[in-house]
């Protein structure tokens, strides 16, 4: 029973983290519409940089961080002003395997910079053990899910009361409708992707202060596609409810599954969550299902 | 369709012919002989490449079928012709059975098993179905590993030689003949299929499957049937590979190779038969020129380490975005354009 309490704990904060890179996807996705199965190289590449930042460069905590931040900023500026945006009006297909496209170059750039395919990063967060009933955990899950909850507040308070944050949620609404409204559609997109970017890099920072940088992260990004599949593409609150069902299921799924198949077992159990919405309910939680007309 | 200036067809066979002419047939017949004397003077270096060429031709024409003709994105394409390499190795090296029966049940298992990935497009597209891929590829690969008893899991699993009638296809040159034997025929199925009903209907629900399904076609049958027609090529090609190779291990089939493939369809051109053709040649012979001149250039210029391990999937992901955004249609599409400006020259009008 008590280690029982243990998976769920650790599922339940590391879901959390799970939820945060998710609503990055989230975000682009009912902004413009693309896809982006680049998710998980983002996070790679963002917590490689904070490694060199942190650990080669040796800049403070804070200031390390704030390079990140500035470096995901950076970059989704780049992807949407020299990807995307040629790539307006063009068919779904084009736009998911642009993306992909991505994900090729920047598991490249990964390894051509930083050629070493493990790292430590340098604790950002306090890891005094807490004791909570039976369970013994690490005050870093508990704070990741921590940052990520509250970066979840923030973002809808930005969306509900910013007049950029409205603006995004209008042009998700109707594109043509913000754009007779004077409202620039292109700048929108370009703050999503900046968005997206910013959470892929702290959810990254996250995972890896907790776990190291192995090339694992990229599977992170992987089970935050399963994380939106689960809570709907385009909900937020889906994300952020459906991403610790999943690190729920996989922590507790790890727990007493492995003996009865085979080890591993854990990074395929988002995978098997996928395939079981696709066959029952396609569209998640709490995504609208699209009615489509000719 | 485009015919040189003067030349008329009076029958709609000959017009729906795929070799019209006599310089038509002359240029294929050279080209086949081209092909089939190749080994007489291609080093063993090339005949490798060349049977990696097939190979892959043969899985990116699967892709093409599923993804190019019928719509439906499969991320997961390793993951099938993992399970297609599996199947014929697992039944050649454990259960001795011939490789004929391997090639086959290696082409029906990975059918089989894409089809079983492939129920959820029935209800959704576009990205919902790229993600079921990617997790059918995740899952694939993951009991690959781990199912030892079977698949030998981390450690491989050695391949005998592909034996057909006494032949046994060890040197490069002769797996050259059966590899490109069967890479014609593939292509030649995916041309004519293209051409029938089924491709019709493939063709009328990528464009638009709700009116695909007014007009009467049935949706579930007709994507299933392509995700098994694409699935079974590429069942196919992992058999094939599984012999070639001679020693099977999980690694040949990573997610991105999966991205590879689709890759290839984009450069090549979705949606034609000569696309993907292009694709996999252009490549693999980017990969070929990479992996020769990367370290070269490494050491030359004293780049950093990780620049020959960095280098190709840079090149890749850049030639991918790059095609996208400014020729979308592929290399196929380029053809098409020269092909039309070689037949009116020199009077382009």
């Amino acid at each position: 029973m008590n280690e029982l309490l243990q998976f769920v704990i650790t599922g339940l904060t590391v879901g959390m983290v799970y939820s945060l890179i998710a609503l990055g996807f989230v975000l682009v996705w009912k902004s413009s519409g693309v896809a982006n199965l680049a998710l998980g190289q983002m996070v790679l590449i963002s917590s490689w940089f904070a490694y060199s930042m942190l650990a080669q460069v040796g800049l403070p905590t804070w200031l390390g961080l704030i390079m990140v931040v500035v470096f995901a900023l950076a970059l989704g500026w780049i992807i949407e002003r020299f990807i995307l945006r040629p790539l307006i009006a063009q068919p779904i297909l084009s736009l998911i395997t642009v993306t992909l496209g991505l994900a090729f170059f920047l598991e490249g750039l990964v390894s051509f910079i930083w050629p070493k395919s493990v790292a430590a990063l340098p604790h950002v967060l306090p890891q005094q053990v807490i004791h909570i009933g039976t369970a013994v955990v690490s005050m870093e899950y508990l704070l990741a899910a921590a940052i990520s909850l509250a970066l979840f507040i923030l973002l809808s308070l930005y969306f509900k009361y910013s007049r950029m944050g409205i603006a995004m949620r209008a042009t998700a609404d109707d594109q043509l409708a913000v754009q007779a409204c004077g409202i620039p559609v292109t700048k929108i997109f370009s703050r999503s992707w900046m968005f997206a970017c910013v959470l892929a890099a702290i959810g990254g920072i996250l995972m890896s202060s907790i776990g190291g940088i192995t090339y694992g992260l990229v599977h992170t990004g992987l089970k935050a596609f399963s994380v939106v599949i689960l809570g709907g593409l385009n909900s937020f609150l889906g994300a952020m409810i459906a991403g610790p069902i999943i690190g729920l299921a996989e922590n507790v799924g790890d727990g007493y599954l492995t003996p009865l198949t085979w080890p591993g077992v854990k990074d395929v159990i988002p995978f098997i969550i996928i395939i079981i919405v696709m066959f029952i309910k396609p569209y998640g939680l709490f995504g609208e299902e699209r009615i489509e007309r000719i | 369709m485009d015919l040189p200036s003067g030349v008329r067809n009076f029958s709609y066979a000959k017009d729906m012919a795929i070799f019209r002419t006599k310089a038509h047939w002359a240029l294929l017949l050279l080209l086949l002989v081209l092909i089939f004397t190749s080994p007489l003077y291609l080093g063993n270096h090339w005949l490798s490449v060349a049977n990696l060429i097939g190979i892959t031709i043969i899985a990116a024409t699967g892709l093409n079928i599923l993804t190019g003709y019928c719509g439906q994105l499969s991320i997961g394409h390793a993951g099938f012709i993992a399970v297609g390499a599996y199947t014929s190795a697992v039944l050649t090296n454990r259960f001795e059975m011939p490789f004929l029966v391997g090639l086959i049940s290696a082409g029906l298992l990975a059918g089989f098993v894409g089809m079983i990935f492939g129920i959820p497009s029935v209800r959704v597209k576009g990205f919902y179905l790229a993600i079921s891929t990617i997790a059918a590829q995740i899952i694939i690969i993951w009991v690959i590993n781990h199912w030892t008893s079977v698949t030998g899991g981390f450690n491989g699993i050695p391949v005998p030689p592909a034996e057909i009638a006494g032949i046994t296809f060890i040197s490069q040159g002769s797996q050259f003949y059966l590899i490109i034997g069967i890479t014609i025929l593939v292509i030649f199925f995916a041309k004519n299929l293209a051409r029938t009903k089924v491709g019709r209907a493939f063709v009328a629900v990528r464009d638009n499957d709700l009116a695909a399904e007014v007009m009467g076609i049935n949706l579930f049958r007709y994507k299933l049937l392509a995700f098994f027609i694409g699935c079974f090529l590429a069942g196919i090609a992992g058999s094939l590979l599984a012999h070639w190779i001679g020693f099977l291990s999980a690694e040949n089939f990573r997610i991105t190779d999966s991205i590879l493939y689709i890759g290839i369809l984009i450069i090549g051109g979705l949606g034609t038969t000569i696309g993907p053709i292009f694709g996999v040649i252009f490549i693999r012979l980017l990969e070929k020129g990479i992996s020769f001149i990367a370290p070269t250039l490494e050491s030359t210029f004293d780049l950093p380490a990780g620049f020959t391990t960095g280098i190709g999937p840079m090149v890749f992901g850049l030639v991918i975005i790059l095609f996208l955004i400014l020729q979308p249609r592929g290399l196929a599409h380029r053809w098409q354009l020269f092909k039309a400006s070689y037949r009116l020259w020199p009077f382009s009008y």
